[in-house]
């Protein structure tokens, strides 16, 4: 109990430290230049969180990842059964996943741009582009991964090949997909940011680029502190539902410490 | 080295004295052990038995310098151990988390003999023997996860054997593999004894096991741990599997043993 | 066998397929936006690999190497203290966790800002958005090292230098090499971000700079370009993970068909 107590002083103390040291560097020996006090920046951030404007980027930020990641899970899901279930159709996909994979969205940025503008349907196809792919691949190794005991047993009991993919195969699927959708949520969030930053479009990441570009350097700060917080959220909420929902599944329950 | 304490015959090489454990502090401490006071002479071979959970693993750690006593202490030659005594060995129980998996079998065992910086002419004999001692001079090149669990577990008492420890203390060494590599590992316990004149302290739960190994048996019971009773074993040398278990000097001491431990406390 | 030679032609026809699809689609193509692959390709050769090579292509490259190694010398060496030293651990945490929640790219503004748009900036943002993927996997690996190899390190007396080098750097090396091939694609996104955000200099300025001055196939070109390197980049690590931690593949897959 006191040792937790101590732990979390000094946590605490790094942090008022932290806070502190920005404070003296932008006041004393950075006085007056890009880098803004922390007090502007905090006194900054007040203005935001009652400024209209602000709560509208930040609506379009998280709906345009939420909106990306959703079609995402649809389409790669939908896609990664078929892949998984057919084995032609995975050897004849094999290679050219593999090679998009390692291909972030921002590679495409010029292009998506190029075709829709500085639009919300451009930021949320990347943001579709590079979710979709993680979870196309994870679906078809959770697919693969059925136990192939079970899958006998369903078809001696006369199953058919739907009734097999809805009782079987998706279920023993469901952690591999759960871990993509962890993992592609704080990624869908990025690409947002990057869509507004780089290809101006709707978000917080636009909102970055105007504060950067016009020198309004505590807004830029402020900004970015906002994405901090709200990248933690959405770490934090996407690790929790997949616990919510996947806290049944064996491979899941091993994971978890006891 | 040794040579000089085994010829008088009953030097105590390690004493255990007052030894009490316990984790926590204040009204929460949970008293793993109480009190346990025995020795191992040098030369001697010891095994200590008591039920599953009494506290034996701790009383390693204690007896390795791997944890602190709360009260009373352990002794080499009269010197109180505070931290790992550079004359011991340890092999543990878990053969898979004692072996480094990225290791070869022979580099596992070079591991601690890096460390000694010996001749390098030296190490290479030493693993050499250590291996050809446990039967395992054609693994040396393979990975610990290659081999089967009776075959990792002699890899971690050849990398104890190619250390020259003086003292050599096992942690329940057999309690994972199958009943034929169990007596092969037993009696390789003895070979070593005889080829090495190490000082070898054995904790198990098995007592047939016990009563087989011993000079001595350290019988622990109950919860917090104590001695119940230490018996002396005196059967005749050399022992055989078939012919020592069959005598009925074994069975009147296995007994004795057996009805030691199945007592209420 | 012979269904297995089917699946091998499926694997190495479909991506061959696709290209020949591309190249015939497009070679009379007049819509703007999707050139033909054969003016493309020329263009590719005349950008790249003659006029740029140097002044770009090496430029982006050396910058993404430069950072990423920083990073992994940092990003590894801090692990071990904040993993090793309690109090490191205790002030360092919170302020590391909250920097991981910020996206990457939105710290290139921040850097524009107080160093400009030179290579240090470039360089900078790389080496520091690439450090936490490797930094916190490590600070797991090595709090993830079984007490069971600890207790042997500490019974064969193991020096603190030996027990680092020895048994919590090769114990914690599957962590660490994950954290590493995560940074490598932040690496490769911020080095295409820095140079798109504010210089006129390598491929992801030349790529940007294309699509603005509407020179569609050089953009294309440049796409290409940037996906090989992102593909080429992943490839080699995996190939030198596979190679550097033989025997965590080797023991899992093992473990795998027991």
């Amino acid at each position: 109990m006191n040792a937790q107590l101590r732990q979390l002083l000094v946590s605490a103390g790094g942090i008022v430290g932290a806070i502190l040291i920005w404070q003296f560097v932008a006041t004393v020996p950075m006085a007056g230049g890009p880098l803004p006090p922390f007090s502007a920046t905090f006194t900054e951030l007040t203005q935001l969180l009652a400024s209209g404007e602000f709560w509208s980027s930040l609506a379009d930020t998280i709906l345009i990842s939420l909106l990306g990641l959703g079609s995402a899970a649809v389409i790669g899901v939908v896609l990664g059964i078929l892949i998984g279930s057919f084995d032609p159709f995975r050897y004849a996909t094999l290679a050219v996943l593999e090679f998009l994979k390692p291909i972030p969205p921002i590679v495409i940025l010029p292009l998506v741009v190029l075709i829709y503008g500085p639009t919300t349907q451009m930021a949320w196809f990347l943001v579709f582009f590079g979710c979709v792919l993680p979870i196309i691949m994870q679906t078809v190794a959770g697919v693969h991964d059925a136990d192939p005991v079970t899958l006998d047993t369903a078809r001696s009991y006369g199953m058919g090949r739907t009734e097999v993919l809805a009782r079987v195969t998706l279920p023993s699927a469901m952690p591999f997909i759960g871990t993509a959708m962890r993992v592609a949520a704080p990624a869908a969030l990025v690409i947002t940011v990057v869509a507004g930053l780089l290809g101006g479009g709707p978000g917080l990441g636009r909102s970055i680029y105007q504060a950067q570009a016009g020198g309004d350097y505590p807004s830029l700060y402020a900004y970015v502190l906002v994405l901090g917080m709200l990248g933690l959220i959405f770490q934090g909420v996407s690790r929790l539902a997949e616990r919510r929902t996947l806290h049944w599944h064996a491979s899941y329950r091993e994971v978890l410490p006891a | 080295m040794a040579e000089a304490n085994v010829s008088s015959d009953a030097t105590v090489r390690l004493r255990v004295d007052g030894l009490a454990k316990s984790y926590g502090t204040g009204d929460k401490a949970k008293v793993v052990i109480e009190d346990l006071t025995f020795t191992v002479n040098a030369g001697e071979m010891v095994c200590i038995v008591g039920p599953s959970g009494v506290g034996k693993t701790t009383l390693l750690k204690c007896l390795a310098g791997l944890q602190p006593a709360t009260r009373g202490q352990a002794s080499i030659d009269g010197r109180t151990i505070s931290g790992p005594p550079p004359e011991m060995a340890l092999v543990f129980q878990d053969y898979n988390r004692s072996l480094m998996p990225w290791l070869t079998v022979r580099k596992n065992l070079m591991l601690p003999l890096r460390h000694l910086r010996l001749p390098a002419a030296e190490a290479k004999e030493r693993c050499d023997s250590a291996l050809e001692a446990v039967g395992l001079s054609h693994a040396e090149h393979q990975y610990p996860w290659q081999l089967s669990g009776g075959m990792q577990q002699r890899v971690a008492i050849a990398r104890a054997l190619a250390y020259r420890p003086e003292i050599l203390i096992m942690d329940e060494p057999f309690a994972s593999v199958d009943a034929q590599t169990r007596f092969d590992l037993e009696d390789l316990c003895l070979k070593i004894r005889q080829d090495f004149g190490m000082t070898i302290l054995v904790v198990t739960h098995d007592i047939d096991e016990a009563v087989y190994l011993s000079d001595r048996v350290v019988v622990l019971g109950s919860k917090p741990a104590k001695v119940l009773k230490i018996v002396d074993v005196d059967l005749p040398a050399p022992r055989d599997q078939i012919t020592t278990r069959s005598l009925p000097e074994f069975a009147r001491q296995r007994t004795d043993v057996l009805s030691l431990i199945k007592r209420p406390a | 066998m012979n269904r297995k030679a089917v699946n091998w032609s499926l694997g190495v026809g479909a991506p061959l397929l696709l290209v020949a699809l591309w190249w015939t689609l497009s070679s009379t193509s007049t819509n703007t936006f999707f050139p033909p692959l054969s003016i493309i390709l020329e263009r590719f050769q005349a950008l790249w690999l003659f006029d740029h090579f140097t002044s770009d292509v090496l430029l982006s490259l050396r910058n993404l190497l430069l950072g990423y190694a920083l990073a992994t010398v940092i990003g590894v060496g801090l692990g071990f203290i904040i993993a090793l030293v309690p109090v490191a651990r205790w002030v360092l945490d919170p302020l590391i966790h909250f920097f991981r929640g910020i996206p990457p790219v939105a710290l290139v503004p921040i850097f524009i800002s107080l160093i400009g748009f030179g290579v240090e900036m470039r360089l900078l943002s790389i080496t520091l958005a690439a450090l936490f993927p490797t930094l916190i996997a490590t600070v797991d690996g090595i709090r993830s090292v079984d007490s069971g190899l600890k207790d042997v390190s500490a019974v064969y007396r193991l020096t603190r230098r030996e027990k680092m080098v020895q048994v919590y750097l090769p114990a914690a090396g599957p962590h660490i090499a994950s954290g590493m091939q995560v940074s490598l694609q932040v690496a490769f996104i911020v080095m295409i971000a820095s140079e798109m955000l504010g210089s006129s200099q390598g491929i992801g300025a030349m790529t940007l700079l294309a699509q603005q001055s509407f020179m569609i196939s050089d953009m294309w070109a440049g796409i290409l370009l940037l996906g090989i390197i992102g593909f080429a980049a992943n490839l080699l690590f995996e190939i030198i993970k596979n190679k550097v931690l033989a025997w965590y593949v080797g023991s899992k897959r093992l473990a795998r068909t027991a």
